[in-house]
C-alpha cells in the first residue's frame, strides 16, 4: 500500500485552478443531467395518460365520431374547445421572444427558452386536435391546396382555410424561432457534454464557434424573426377567432372577436408559463435566474390581459342588448342562467375574479398563490371556449332545435392525453436541451461585469 | 503563419483591440464571443448584415406567392361560392400575410446559415483558435500574423487588458 502523495504546502495554498467553466454553465447545464425517481415517476403518468388517450383515439376512428358527445345542433366540442385552448397556449412564447425582444425588456431572458418551447409544444398539442376533430382522419390532407386528378382546389374564401395556413405557418415559424435561439446553447452543451449527446449537440450546433460573424448573422436573424413573428402571433388567434366571427352564430358573430381571443391567449399563455415555471424553478434551483421579478412582471401581464379579457366579456354583454337582436340577447342571457351557466361563472371567476389579487404585490411575489392563480386562469380559460362554443352551439336561433351537449368519456381522455402529451414534451425537452437561454443570461451578466469593471479602469 | 489567442473578460478591450490591430494593417483577425454583444458586430465587418435581404426577398416572395396561388386557384376551376368574385382579395390577404411571414421566416433562417457560414467546418472539429472558455464567458481574439509581429501583436493585446496571450500553432 503506498501512502497517498502528501500535498506540498506550496500546492496546498495555491489558489485553485479558476475552473474552465463558468458557474451560469454549470447552473444551467445540471438541469439535463441525470433525472431523480419523480422525473421519471411524472413522466411515465403522461406517458400512461398520452397511450390511453393515443388508443382511444384509435378506437375513435375505427368506430367513428359517435363515441364523441356530438348531438344535434352541437357539433364542435371538446376537441374545438381544446384546440382553441392550446393554441392560445402557444401565445406567449411568442410573445415573450418576439415583442418583449423588439421592447427590449430584458427579463425576458430567463424565461423566453422555456416559453418559446411551450409554443411549439402547445403548437403540436393543437395541432393534432384538428386531426382529432375532423373524423375521417386518412382525408384531412384534403385541406391542403395540392394538384389533384378531380382539378379542383381548395376554398380560400373558408375561414377553416385560413386557419390551416395560420396554424401551419405558427408552427413552422415557433420551431425556426427556437432552434435559431438554440443553436448557441447546444454549443455550449456540446463543448462539455460527453458520448451520445456529444454526437447530438456537435450535429445540432452546425459548428457554431461565436465568432463575430456568427454572432452577427444571429443578432439579425432574431430581430427579423422578432419582427416577423409579432404580427403573427396576433394574427393567429385572430384568424382562429374569425372561424367562429365569420359565421352567423349569435354569441359568435361579433368583430371583437379578434382582439378579444387575442388577449385571451396572450393570458392563458403566460398564465401556462407560470403554472410549468414555477416547479421547474423550484425542482432544479434556478431561483438565481427566475427570480421573483420575473413572476412579479409575469404577475402584471397577466392582470393586464386579465382586464382587457374581463372588458371583452362586458362588451359581449353590452353589444348582445344593444344590438336589439333577440337571439343574440337570448343567446347571452342562457350563457350565464341557461344549462352552461356553470362554465360561465366559472370562466368569469377564474379569469376575472383571482387575477385582481394580482394588484397586490405581496401576492406577485408570493410564489405559491400566483402558481393557483394561474392554475385557474388557465382553467377559466378553458372554460371560456368551452362557454362561446358550446353555448353558442347549442342555442342557435330556432329554439325547436336546441340541445344539450355534454363530453363522453372519449373527449375526456382526449383532453387529458392532451395535457399529458404537453408535459411529457415539455419534460423531455428539459432532459436534452437548455431550457433556460444560457447566452441571453450570461448577454445580462457580462454586460454588468463590462459596466463594472469599465468603471474601474 | 503563427496565431496569437488573446483571452480577455469583457467586449469592450476586444473590440479596442480589434479595431487597433485592423488599422495597423492585421487581416486575419477573428473575435470569439460568449454571446452577442452590439460592440463586436462592426468591429470586423462594418457593413450591415446581409441577413436582411434574405428576409426582404422571402418576404416579398411569400406575399407574390400567396395572393398568385390564391387567385389563380380560384380561377383554374371557377366555384361560386356565396355570391363572392372569384378573386376575393380581402380574404385572399390573409393568405398573403400568413405566406410572407413564412417564407420570410424560413428565407431568414436560410440567410443565418449563408451569413453565419454554418453548417460550419467538418464534423467535430474546431479551428485552432477555438477554446471552450468561449463558450463559457471568455472572449477570444484571435490574430494571424507572421513570425516578426508576435512580440508586437502580444504586447499589443496585454495593453488592451487580454489576461493571457496564447500562442497557438499555425
Amino acid at each position: 500500500m503506498t501512502p497517498p502523495p502528501a500535498l506540498s504546502v506550496a500546492e496546498s495554498l495555491r489558489p485553485e485552478q479558476e475552473p474552465v467553466d463558468s458557474k451560469i454553465n454549470r447552473d444551467l447545464l445540471q438541469v439535463m443531467e441525470g433525472a431523480s425517481a419523480g422525473y421519471f415517476l411524472l413522466l411515465g403518468a403522461t406517458l400512461l395518460t398520452v397511450t390511453a388517450a393515443a388508443l382511444t383515439w384509435i378506437y375513435q376512428i375505427y368506430i367513428g365520431l359517435g363515441i364523441a358527445g356530438y348531438t344535434h345542433p352541437v357539433f364542435w366540442g371538446v376537441y374545438i374547445v381544446t384546440f382553441v385552448f392550446w393554441v392560445g397556449i402557444a401565445h406567449a412564447g411568442t410573445l415573450i421572444s418576439a415583442i418583449l425582444y423588439l421592447f427590449r425588456a430584458k427579463w425576458r431572458n430567463a424565461i423566453n427558452r422555456s416559453a418559446e418551447s411551450m409554443t411549439v409544444f402547445a403548437v403540436m398539442t393543437a395541432g393534432m386536435f384538428l386531426g382529432i376533430h375532423v373524423g375521417r382522419i386518412w382525408k384531412a390532407y384534403f385541406i391542403l391546396p395540392y394538384p389533384n386528378q378531380r382539378g379542383l382546389w381548395v376554398n380560400f374564401r373558408s375561414p377553416l382555410e385560413w386557419d390551416t395556413f395560420a396554424i401551419s405557418t405558427y408552427a413552422t415559424v415557433s420551431i425556426v424561432f427556437l432552434f435559431i435561439g438554440l443553436i448557441p446553447d447546444i454549443a455550449i452543451a456540446r463543448d462539455r457534454a460527453r458520448s451520445w449527446r456529444k454526437l447530438l449537440y456537435t450535429a445540432l450546433a452546425l459548428g457554431w464557434q461565436g465568432t463575430s460573424q456568427q454572432w452577427k448573422a444571429h443578432s439579425r436573424s432574431v430581430l427579423h424573426l422578432s419582427g416577423l413573428a409579432t404580427p403573427l402571433v396576433l394574427s393567429v388567434h385572430s384568424v382562429v377567432s374569425w372561424d367562429f366571427a365569420m359565421s352567423i352564430v349569435p354569441g359568435w358573430h361579433a368583430t371583437i372577436f379578434a382582439p378579444y381571443f387575442v388577449a385571451g391567449a396572450i393570458f392563458s399563455g403566460f398564465a401556462m408559463v407560470l403554472t410549468v415555471m414555477i416547479p421547474v424553478r423550484r425542482i432544479f434551483g434556478l431561483e438565481e435566474y427566475i427570480t421573483d421579478y420575473h413572476f412579479d412582471n409575469m404577475g402584471k401581464f397577466i392582470l393586464l390581459t386579465s382586464w382587457i379579457v374581463g372588458y371583452a366579456y362586458v362588451t359581449e354583454y353590452f353589444v348582445a342588448w344593444y344590438s336589439g337582436v333577440e337571439p343574440e340577447q337570448t343567446s347571452f342571457w342562457l350563457r350565464a342562467f341557461g344549462p352552461y351557466w356553470f362554465s360561465t361563472w366559472t370562466m368569469i371567476i377564474c379569469n376575472v375574479g383571482f387575477p385582481q389579487l394580482l394588484w397586490f404585490r405581496k401576492v406577485r411575489t408570493h410564489v405559491p398563490t400566483l402558481f393557483v392563480i394561474s392554475t385557474f386562469v388557465n382553467i377559466g380559460m378553458w372554460f371560456e371556449r368551452y362557454v362561446i362554443i358550446i353555448s353558442g352551439l347549442s342555442r342557435e336561433y330556432d329554439p325547436a332545435v336546441w340541445g344539450v351537449y355534454t363530453p363522453t368519456w372519449a373527449e375526456l381522455t382526449i383532453l387529458a392525453g392532451s395535457f399529458a402529451f404537453f408535459a411529457m414534451l415539455f419534460l423531455l425537452f428539459m432532459k436534452v436541451l437548455p431550457v433556460v437561454a444560457i447566452y441571453e443570461v450570461k448577454e445580462l451578466a457580462i454586460h454588468e461585469r463590462a459596466v463594472a469593471s469599465e468603471g474601474a479602469h | 503563419m503563427p496565431s496569437l489567442q488573446g483571452i480577455f473578460d469583457t467586449p469592450g478591450p476586444v473590440a479596442a483591440a480589434a479595431k487597433r490591430l485592423k488599422n495597423r494593417g492585421f487581416t486575419d483577425l477573428e473575435i470569439y464571443a460568449p454571446a452577442p454583444f452590439p460592440e463586436l458586430d462592426d468591429v470586423l465587418d462594418p457593413k450591415p448584415s446581409r441577413v436582411r435581404l434574405f428576409t426582404l426577398i422571402g418576404g416579398l416572395t411569400g406575399v407574390v406567392t400567396g395572393y398568385a396561388m390564391t387567385i389563380w386557384m380560384s380561377i383554374d376551376w371557377p366555384v361560386m361560392i356565396g355570391g363572392k368574385p372569384f378573386a376575393a382579395i380581402p380574404t385572399y390577404t390573409i393568405i398573403g400575410f400568413e405566406l410572407t411571414i413564412l417564407f420570410g421566416a424560413l428565407a431568414t433562417l436560410l440567410g443565418l446559415l449563408l451569413v453565419g457560414g454554418l453548417p460550419y467546418g467538418s464534423f467535430g472539429h474546431h479551428d485552432k483558435g477555438y477554446d471552450v472558455r468561449f463558450s463559457a464567458e471568455e472572449f477570444g481574439l484571435v490574430v494571424g500574423c507572421r513570425e516578426r509581429d508576435v512580440a508586437e501583436v502580444d504586447a499589443l493585446l496585454r495593453a488592451h487588458h487580454a489576461k493571457e496571450v496564447n500562442l497557438v500553432e499555425g
